[in-house]
Parts: structure tokens; C-alpha cells; sequence
């Protein structure tokens, strides 16, 4: 194995994560302020953010390609986006939630609503900022993965084209480094939230990654021409004929890759919570969870796609293998937190540990853990879509397929109706939130 | 050539990464060439292309940077968007991108002028004609294939088979992954390019014993290398002689990196077929 090939595509997947989250911050966190200030068109600014946000991670890469050509460069354009839109909607959130008397007192002072927001709320809330700015990074990381299986460059596009040639070595080598770049940023992330400083260490990486992927064209004029082509949205008859099918295929991805990985995850937290099982035992179940968690759906799916055939089956078992790590570190941090003095009483009775954690630990910790399925399943709603560009059948497929083929009014038609679907998976989302909030 | 040397220094300081850095600094006055993945894309199958990429930038004394984008849309859209200056297309692809953005047909191989696609299955399957097909399991290559998909579905619907009613099919997305499909049985039967099935066979990635040609199409005009259409006239001249320069007695493994013995001129008239039959199936 060379080094060199593998130092290439993993400086890609760094520059185009770095890159993304410092253009992200730098752009996010002055609409954040402007938001915070309620100045004029605030409401209207946070409500196109989280529209953005609602237009998945690969569609804005594909849409990238035309604007920037191939290569990082694409990456980092829509890791940019769709990470702006982030951070600008949460850094608002975190200043929001400032106390109140700082700023009123600020504001008796008679201190404009922006040097309120500069010195009142910023500096309050800046190492939750940068807390959040790291947790950014984290998530790009992954997120410039799955962009390179569009074509965006470094280990996603390694791993794609990898699968194609067959060369299986190769893509198990490219998981391998890639579960050791998402340790290496988690552990980083750790770090960060004890020492926020941290944070920015980021930026050297983030300059280095823009200067790195300086893109080859800016086809501005070629890029308005290209997208105003793509107007209006139209679906012949038998795409409308298909669309039912697509639509519920991809419901049927989220919510069967939810259940499954729900069904796994209790018996792994059970495993992995330190109270019920022995250390060993529920330190290397942790590590198997890691794993899980650190390759992404996509990645995942486009092996599964070659095991087990194009369609909605290598979906849901792509979502269900990645979410059953997310969620069975959560639900043994569930069961690790029922009261002691429950499971005592049910020792006393002479219980063993598979009982105890079976008829206590489960149903006491039963809240959270339907809590944490739910917004898993919003997540998966999304998640859906994207794995379906990628051959797991669904509205994701039908996206994909007709932008392969140049049908571009077709591929409009479902990128709207995508965006439509992870809009009401959110709203459903909110209203579950609301109504399990005590 | 200046902020590319500032860049240079700064990546340098950035550290650890060194490798990137070629690629990186020199992107203002390099020609950038695609090649559609029509077997793979990885930063491997880049290096075990070296050889052309020194070949091309000896010729043309410039510098080369070779891409292979994951996927044959990209390589189009980078024609269109300049990303690309020259690319080596598939005739379906060549047709969508001429249609779209007017790309400039210069060379192609010998080979390509009389191609064929193979239909395989395994060695002990009953299949021995396409109409056995009907109601089985069967591999297209990439949806934008022309060996791989499009003429394979003419031949299908010229043999009375409506691939769409009568096939389960699934694309694979490339002529070695349609080759594997088939020698794991996971489909009865697949539908690929020639020269790659030849190309593996030789190798031995592909097992002589587990499969079987059992048809061929009739020839069409396939593969061609292009240029992006406002692409100053000399470098799209020098970019031609290159390949007619090349000879088997001096270029052997450049030839063998392009899967050919020699290169010929490549006009649009002549696709005019292909186009009619793209057309015919809605694919163009």
C-alpha cells in the first residue's frame, strides 16, 4: 500500500472540512449577531437559514460541481453552505439564550442592540461558541465524506472509485483511516469542550484547506445559465406514476433502518452500560459502537449497495448499522442513569445482571430511550434521501438518476420534493420535541 | 505564477501534507484532462496512469494534471464549466456533451470504430441467446454507458426483449463491477464493454473458467477523446498529434494504459447512428 496515494485524498477530506466550518463561522456567526440584534429581516434571515439547512449535504455538492468544477473545490462550496446555515441558526440560538439582566443593563447604558450583541452577548456565550464551532468541525468531517461520493474529492471519492475498480483491499484500508480520523477529531472535540481555546487550531487548518482547494473555474455566468435551465421542475407521467413508490421507499429506509437499529442497540447499551455488564466486556462493546458511529450512512450504504443489490433493503440496513452506534451509546448512558436504589431493590430479590438490566434497567430509562429513537428517526427521515442518491433506491435514487442523465428539469422537480420531505420530517420533529418536553 | 508560489509557501508551512502540494501549486497553467471512470476511480488508477500523464505533458511541454471524476455526468459538466480541458468519453457521453456544450471530437482509437459489447453469464448457465433472457436477473454497466447500457438495451429491444418489463436489471456503475456481478452469480447474465472484459481476462481479475460471451453485439462507433469547445486550436492540435504519434513499437505502455494499438482521427458525422438510436431510447 502507498503512503502517498492515501496522503492525498485523506489531505482532501481535512482541507474540505477545515475550509468549510472557518468560511461557515466567518460567514454564521455575523448573521447569528444580526439575528441576536434583532435588526431588521432577522426573523426572515433565521428562517431562510433553516430552510438551507433542509437542502441535503449532497444535492448542494452536485450543484457545486457546475458552479466550481470538480474537485475539493465543490466540497468545501457546499460544505460551506450547508455548515453556514448551521452555525448561523444555532451561534443565534446561544446568544439568545444570554441572560437577560447582562444585556438589559448594557442596553441602560445606551449601547446600540449591536454593541449589545458585541459586548454583551458575545462575550458570554464565545466558549459555547467555539464548543459549537469544534462540534461544527466534527460534523463536517463526516459530512466531506459523503460529499466525495459525488465527486468532490478525498476518501469518499477514493472509497467510490475504489468499489468500482473492485479493489476491496483498498476501500477496507480507507475505512480503516477514516475511523481513525473521526477518533482523532472526537477525541479533539473532547478537548475543546475542557480547554474552548482549542477551537482554534482549526483555523491554520481551515486557511491552509481554502488555499489548497483553490477551485479551477468560477463558471458564475456558465452556473446561472446551467441552473435557469433547469427550470421549470416537471415530472412526466411515469415519474408521477413512480413517485408514491419512491416516496415511500424512503419512509420505508428510515423508519425500518430506525427499528432495526433501536432493536441492536438495546442489547449493545445494555452491554456497554459499565453497571450491568463487566468492564471488559463493555469497554470493547463501546469500541464496536465507535466503530459503528464513525462511518458515515453513505459510506456504509455504498458497500451494502454491493452486497446485498441496489434498493431500499441496503438503505435501511446502512442507516440501521450507523444508527445502532449513535443510539446504543446513548441508551447505556440511559440505563447508566436509572436510580440506584431501583436496581438494588431488584438484586436483593436475587436477580442476576441480565434481569436486573432486562426488568430495570430498560423500562426505567424507557423515556429517554423512545426520546432518542424519535429524533434518531427525524435524522433518518433526512438521511434517507441521501443514501438513495447513491443506489438505495427511493426519491433519492430518482434525484440521482435523472441528474446522471441529464434530465435536469426532472432532477429540480425532486430536489424540491426532497426538500420538501426533510421540511415536514423537521416539523414533525418540533412537534414530537414539544410534546415530550414535561 | 506568483500568488501560486505564495500559496506554495503557505501550504508548505500548513505542514504534514506535503503530497498535495504539486497538484495544488501549479493548477494555473496546467491542462487539465478527464477520463470518465469507466473502470474505477481512485488516486491508483491515477498513478498507474503516470506514464500518459508524462507522455502528454512531454508533447505538449506543459504542465498535465490527470482527473477521473466518480461519475460520467461530472465529467460533462466539467467540460461545460472549463474544469476540463480535454476528456476521453464514452460515445454516449461524447453525444450529451457535444448536444450541451459543443465539445470538439479530435482522436480515438482504432478499436473504437468498430466496437462491440458483450453479453456473459456463467460458464454452466442455460442462457445461449438474448431472447433466454426474458424475466431474468441482469447487470447494465453505468447508466450513461454506451457499451454498457445503451447499445445493449437496442440489442435487447431488436431481439424482442423490453428491458424495462422484461429484465430485473440493476446498474452497477462500471464494466468490472458488471463482470464480478456475474461471476459471483449474483445476476444471470450482465452486459460489457470489450475491451475491458479482454483487458481482464488477460489479467486474470477476471476467472476464464466462470464465464461465458454468449453475444456480440453488432459494431458501433464508441469511445473518443475531446476537447472543451473554446479551447485555443493549437492545443487542441498539439493534444491530437500526440495520440497519432503514438506507435506500439515505441508507446507499448501507453497504448496498453489506453487499452489500444493506435489512433486515428475522430469527426461528429460519423456518430450520427449512435445519436439516432440514443435519441430513439430517450437517453439523449
Amino acid at each position: 500500500m502507498n503512503v502517498l496515494n492515501l496522503a492525498i485524498p485523506v489531505w482532501q477530506t481535512l482541507a474540505m472540512a477545515g475550509a468549510g466550518t472557518l468560511i461557515a463561522v466567518a460567514l454564521g456567526a455575523p448573521l447569528a449577531a444580526y439575528i441576536a440584534a434583532r435588526a431588521p429581516g432577522a426573523r426572515a434571515i433565521y428562517l431562510a437559514l433553516g430552510a438551507l439547512r433542509a437542502i441535503p449535504d449532497l444535492t448542494l455538492a452536485i450543484f457545486a460541481v457546475v458552479v466550481v468544477g470538480i474537485g475539493p473545490a465543490a466540497g468545501v462550496t457546499a460544505l460551506a453552505v450547508f455548515y453556514t446555515a448551521m452555525v448561523g441558526k444555532m451561534f443565534a440560538e446561544l446568544l439568545g439564550t444570554v441572560s437577560r439582566p447582562v444585556l438589559e443593563s448594557l442596553e441602560a447604558t445606551g449601547a446600540s442592540k449591536f454593541s449589545v450583541v458585541l459586548f454583551g452577548a458575545l462575550p458570554s456565550a464565545s466558549t459555547d461558541l467555539l464548543t459549537f464551532g469544534a462540534y461544527a468541525f466534527e460534523c463536517a468531517i463526516r459530512a466531506s465524506v459523503v460529499v466525495g461520493a459525488v465527486g468532490a474529492g478525498g476518501i469518499g471519492t477514493e472509497i467510490v472509485g475504489s468499489i468500482n475498480a473492485l479493489d476491496y483491499r483498498r476501500v477496507a484500508v480507507l475505512i480503516a483511516v477514516l475511523v481513525g480520523i473521526v477518533w482523532v477529531v472526537d477525541w479533539f472535540g473532547a478537548q475543546v469542550r475542557r480547554q474552548p481555546l482549542l477551537a482554534l487550531a482549526i483555523v491554520p487548518l481551515g486557511v491552509a484547506g481554502l488555499i489548497g482547494s483553490k477551485p479551477v473555474v468560477f463558471a458564475a455566468a456558465h452556473a446561472v445559465k446551467t441552473f435557469a435551465a433547469m427550470w421549470p421542475p416537471v415530472l412526466d407521467a411515469r415519474a408521477l406514476a413512480a413517485l408514491p413508490v419512491a416516496i415511500f421507499e424512503t419512509l420505508e429506509i428510515a423508519v425500518v433502518g430506525t427499528g432495526l437499529a433501536a432493536l441492536f442497540a438495546i442489547q449493545l447499551g445494555l452491554i456497554a452500560a459499565r453497571r450491568f455488564a463487566p468492564a471488559p466486556v463493555a469497554y470493547a462493546v463501546r469500541r464496536v459502537l465507535d466503530v459503528l458511529r464513525s462511518v458515515p450512512e453513505v459510506v456504509v450504504g455504498l458497500i451494502l449497495v454491493v452486497a446485498v443489490g441496489i434498493g431500499p433493503l441496503a438503505g435501511a440496513l446502512a442507516l440501521g448499522i450507523h444508527s445502532a452506534g449513535v443510539l446504543g451509546k446513548l441508551f447505556a448512558e440511559s440505563v447508566e442513569n436509572v436510580p440506584v436504589a431501583a436496581l438494588d431493590a431488584l438484586a436483593a430479590t436475587g436477580a442476576g445482571s441480565v434481569a436486573i438490566a432486562t426488568y430495570g434497567g430498560v423500562p426505567l430509562a424507557l423515556g429517554p430511550i423512545v426520546e432518542h429513537t424519535l429524533f434518531r428517526l427525524e435524522w433518518n427521515l433526512r438521511t434517507a434521501t441521501v443514501v438513495g442518491m447513491i443506489g438505495a433506491g427511493g426519491i433519492g435514487q430518482a434525484l440521482f438518476n435523472s441528474q446522471q442523465t441529464f434530465h435536469y428539469h426532472e432532477m429540480l422537480a425532486y430536489v424540491l420534493i426532497t426538500w420538501g420531505f426533510v421540511l415536514s420530517a423537521e416539523a414533525l420533529g418540533k412537534r414530537f420535541a414539544s410534546t415530550l418536553a414535561p | 505564477m506568483h500568488s501560486s508560489r505564495k500559496s506554495f509557501f503557505a501550504l508548505a508551512g500548513a505542514g504534514a501534507f506535503a503530497a498535495a502540494l504539486p497538484r495544488a501549486a501549479s493548477a494555473a497553467d496546467t491542462i487539465r484532462v478527464g477520463m470518465i471512470p469507466d473502470a474505477g476511480a481512485t488516486q491508483v488508477s491515477i498513478d498507474e496512469k503516470a506514464p500518459l500523464r508524462e507522455f502528454l505533458a512531454r508533447h505538449m511541454q506543459r504542465l498535465v494534471d490527470l482527473i477521473i471524476p466518480t461519475n460520467y455526468n461530472a465529467t460533462v459538466e466539467a467540460l461545460g464549466n472549463g474544469s476540463l480541458d480535454f476528456a476521453y468519453l464514452g460515445g454516449l457521453t461524447y453525444l450529451q456533451a457535444h448536444a450541451r456544450y459543443g465539445v470538439i471530437p479530435l482522436v480515438q482509437r482504432v478499436s473504437d470504430r468498430a466496437f462491440h459489447s458483450l453479453f456473459i453469464t456463467q460458464t454452466d448457465s442455460p442462457l445461449k441467446a438474448l431472447a433466454d433472457l426474458k424475466g431474468k436477473t441482469f447487470a447494465f454497466g453505468d447508466v450513461n454507458s454506451t457499451s454498457g447500457h445503451l447499445m445493449p438495451y437496442a440489442a435487447l429491444q431488436a431481439a424482442g426483449i423490453d428491458a424495462d418489463a422484461d429484465l430485473k436489471f440493476r446498474y452497477t456503475g462500471s464494466h468490472p463491477a458488471t463482470l464480478k456481478a456475474v461471476e459471483a452469480g449474483t445476476v444471470a447474465a450482465g452486459a460489457m464493454d470489450e475491451s475491458v472484459y479482454a483487458s481482464m481476462m488477460a489479467s486474470g481479475q477476471a476467472d476464464k473458467n466462470k464465464i461465458r460471451v454468449f453475444y456480440r453485439t453488432p459494431p458501433f462507433l464508441d469511445y473518443v477523446w475531446v476537447a472543451r469547445k473554446d479551447l485555443a486550436p493549437s492545443e487542441q492540435f498539439a493534444f491530437a498529434t500526440s495520440f497519432l504519434a503514438l506507435t506500439e513499437a515505441k508507446n507499448k505502455p501507453i497504448l496498453d494504459i489506453l487499452r489500444g494499438t493506435k489512433f486515428v482521427r475522430a469527426n461528429d458525422g460519423e456518430y450520427n447512428e449512435l445519436r439516432r438510436i440514443a435519441t430513439k431510447l430517450k437517453m439523449l
